[in-house]
């Protein structure tokens, strides 16, 4: 069996799924964060599969997903910053603790 | 020869710098005032040397031209010559000797700085008058001297007298002045320029020529304060004393007599001007000295003093000569502003100018009473001192023009003149002690007093030497009229020794008003001319004034209070029309906002995973959307 679009596709949903319903469901923010990431490569995954199956002489989708690497390896790092300021004020990184904003 | 223009450039940059100081400040740079005109004295000595041996036209020209009017080209520009070189140290000295004196004599001053400002822009405005080459430049000039006057008598204007003072001074050289602008438009529509070379050489008929000249003489008349227009110049003593030997001795008083010396040839050529101008300085001279007799004000004596002398520069410039009306300046400018110094430091000793309560201060101020006697025998016309030499070229020259009558009378004020210095010096020097705790002036005051009674002492030497410089001939003094005017001055001083210097003669005012009731009065009220000008003049204007002040409050206030209410009451409707409609718009709208904000603000739950899931759901429903679109 060759490996074709479709299943690229495929473990790229499933990896979006696994990771939608991790940042909706865990409290705590670092489980939240790995969560995000998931779905961020799930994306990374269909650009690959995309530049691989469909046009595969322009380069433009792997190019793409090591752009979009490095952009959430800032996000995350930027994420933990934010979580560590968190723990700091609150001495917890529960999500629920953090409800300043409510309106 | 560039830096000619240095000369009045270094006293107004003075000006420029002191000006929009604080009062501390300029205090503090008061020297720097008195180093700009010590250096424009430099300068002066310099531009004198580059002219000498003189008797030729002018070395140094320059000028710009300011306006274009048709084809035209208005120029302003300087000139040295002999006769602006000769003016040029006159004034730079007495001005020199001024500002340095004025260190000692008005350093209690707090405004002091503002005085030297003023004073710098004073010499700065004569100094550009003498050098100008153009009537434009020199009317700028003038004016300028009649703002710096009215300043510096308004000196100390919390007083009410020298406010007054100052407002007569200026509104009365103003008068004047209409007249020189009146004679500037009439030389610009005949020669069609301003500049002395092209005005004087204009082939002048005698009719504009006489026109010219008279509205030229009256300006004169208003500048050196000659009758009718002379009422300025004895209020003019309200001000500093120093600044009055500057300005209202010897040079800006002596304008007047330079501008008729600068357009003499117009004068020449009308004729009927020219003995108008005799005339003028001839009752000037002698009423004026008549005046000095009776004043009690030692400043007030010297002020009539100095309208008697304007009044003989006058004689001379009517009498055809202007060589001897300058040399009468130049002798004048010396020993005038040497009186006024050494009235100065009389003052400051005395603590009073009434001559009744001063005396014997000839023990007390050695040096000053020295340096007086120089001045006051210069005045009185005794040789060698300046004064003899200049009053006997004038009286010489109406000899030689055959003047007969205006010799008599210019000898009988010549007399006058020497029985009111005598009157002043015996009074204030030899008559008895009236005061004990006297002192001499400080030695800034002295030096430049003593500089100027020396020059006064030994000009007069010079005199042909002058004349060669300028150009014409002053003779050395014939016996015969130096005789003559000698036994004048002898018998005047020999007079006022008998009324007011003997010993046994305590003078008794009282005893003269009695004997001479009508003459005293005549002359005590200063022929009257204040109260009739402050009735005809000042009276009718005040009635005009009340008129219009009238019908101001009627008629014009009226009609702006009737526009004024009007106006409210549109504005009141206005007002109610904006509170109830407009305003109630704006307040619907905000209402409305803020209560759906109060609606939308409850989708901000705080919660991160509600947002995430509204976020989630979001996306779910547009790619629905973008589905349910596409097929």
């Amino acid at each position: 069996m060759t490996v074709g679009l479709p299943h690229v596709l495929t473990l790229a949903a499933l990896l979006f799924g696994i990771g939608l319903y991790g940042a909706l469901s865990r409290k705590n923010a670092v489980h939240v964060m790995m969560s995000l990431e998931l779905m961020a490569n799930a994306v990374n995954l269909n650009l690959v599969g995309f530049s691989r199956f469909v046009t595969p002489e322009a380069m433009t989708g792997q190019f793409f997903a090591v752009f979009s690497m490095v952009v959430s390896a800032a996000e995350i790092g930027l994420g933990l910053a934010l979580v560590i300021a968190i723990y700091r004020r609150k001495r917890s990184v529960e999500l629920d603790a953090v409800q300043e904003l409510k309106g | 020869m560039d830096w000619v223009t240095l000369i009045p450039l270094l006293p107004a940059l003075a000006f420029v710098v002191l000006a929009p100081l604080s009062r501390a400040a300029r205090a503090k740079l008061v020297p720097l005032a008195v180093a700009a005109v010590l250096g424009s004295l430099g300068l002066s000595i310099a531009a004198f040397l580059a002219v000498w041996p003189g008797g030729h036209g002018e070395v140094w020209q320059a000028s710009v031209t300011i306006a274009h009017i048709g084809d035209r080209a208005i120029t302003l520009g300087l000139a040295l010559e002999p006769m602006s070189a000769i003016m040029l140290t006159v004034v730079t000295v007495v001005g020199a000797c001024v500002q340095v004196y004025s260190l000692g004599y008005m350093h209690r001053e707090d405004r002091i700085g503002w005085y030297y400002a003023v004073l710098s822009l004073f010499t700065a405005a004569m100094l550009a008058l003498v050098l100008s080459d153009n009537f434009l430049g020199l009317f700028m000039a003038w004016e300028v001297m009649g703002l710096c006057s009215y300043l510096l008598i308004g000196f100390w204007h919390e007083q009410e007298a020298p406010r007054l003072a100052s407002i007569k001074a200026f509104l009365t050289t103003k008068v004047g002045d209409l007249g020189f602008m009146l004679a500037l438009a009439v030389v610009y529509a005949e020669a069609g320029a301003f500049d002395f070379a092209t005005v004087l050489h204009h082939d002048w008929t005698a009719g504009t020529a006489t026109l010219v000249a008279l509205l030229m003489l009256f300006a004169a008349m208003g500048k050196s304060a000659q009758f009718p227009l002379h009422v300025w110049l004895p209020d003019a003593m309200a001000g500093p004393t120093p600044a009055s030997a500057l300005i209202h001795a010897a040079t800006m008083v002596a304008a007047g007599v330079f501008l008729v010396v600068r357009a003499f040839p117009i004068f020449e050529a009308s004729g009927i001007a020219l003995t108008i101008t005799l005339w003028v300085g001839l009752i000037t001279a002698l009423l004026a000295g008549l005046l000095a007799m009776v004043q009690h004000d030692i400043k007030k004596v010297l002020a009539y003093s100095t309208i008697s002398q304007l009044g003989f520069m006058f004689i001379a410039l009517g009498a055809g000569s202007s060589t001897a009306a300058l040399y009468h300046l130049v002798t004048h400018a010396y020993f005038k502003s040497l009186l006024f110094l050494g009235a100065g430091v009389i003052i400051h000793a005395a603590h009073t100018q009434d001559m009744r309560q001063m005396g014997g201060l000839a023990k007390k101020l050695p040096v000053t009473s020295l340096a007086f006697a120089s001045g006051s025998l210069a005045l009185a016309g005794i040789v060698p001192f300046s004064g003899f030499w200049s009053k006997d070229e004038i009286l010489a020259v109406l000899l030689h023009e055959h003047q007969y009558v205006a010799f008599a009378i210019a000898l009988l004020a010549a007399f006058v003149t020497a029985f009111y210095v005598a009157r002043l010096w015996f009074r204030v020097f030899t008559a008895p002690t009236q005061q004990e705790d006297l002192h001499e002036g400080h030695r800034s005051m002295l030096v430049p007093m003593v500089v100027l009674a020396v020059i006064t002492a030994v000009i007069g030497f010079f005199g042909p030497t002058l004349g060669d410089f300028l150009g014409h001939e002053i003779p050395w003094p014939a016996l015969g009229t130096a005789a003559i005017s000698t036994v004048a001055a002898l018998g005047g001083i020999t007079l006022g020794w008998y009324v007011y210097g003997r010993r046994t003669s305590v003078v008794n005012t009282q005893a003269l008003k009695q004997r001479f009731p009508h003459a005293y009065g005549v002359l005590a009220n200063k022929y009257y001319f204040d109260l009739t000008y402050g009735y005809f003049v000042v009276g009718g204007y005040t009635t005009l004034a009340r008129a219009l002040a009238t019908f101001d409050a009627r008629v014009v206030d009226g009609v702006v209070n009737g526009v004024a209410a009007a106006w409210r009451s549109l504005s009141a409707a206005g007002w109610t029309f904006d509170g109830r409609i407009v305003d109630g718009a704006v307040n619907g709208a905000a209402s409305a906002v803020r209560a759906a904000g109060d609606k939308v603000r409850t989708l901000q739950t705080g919660s991160v995973r509600s947002y995430q899931t509204l976020i989630a759901g979001a996306v779910v429903l547009l790619v629905v959307w973008i589905l349910v679109k596409g097929a």
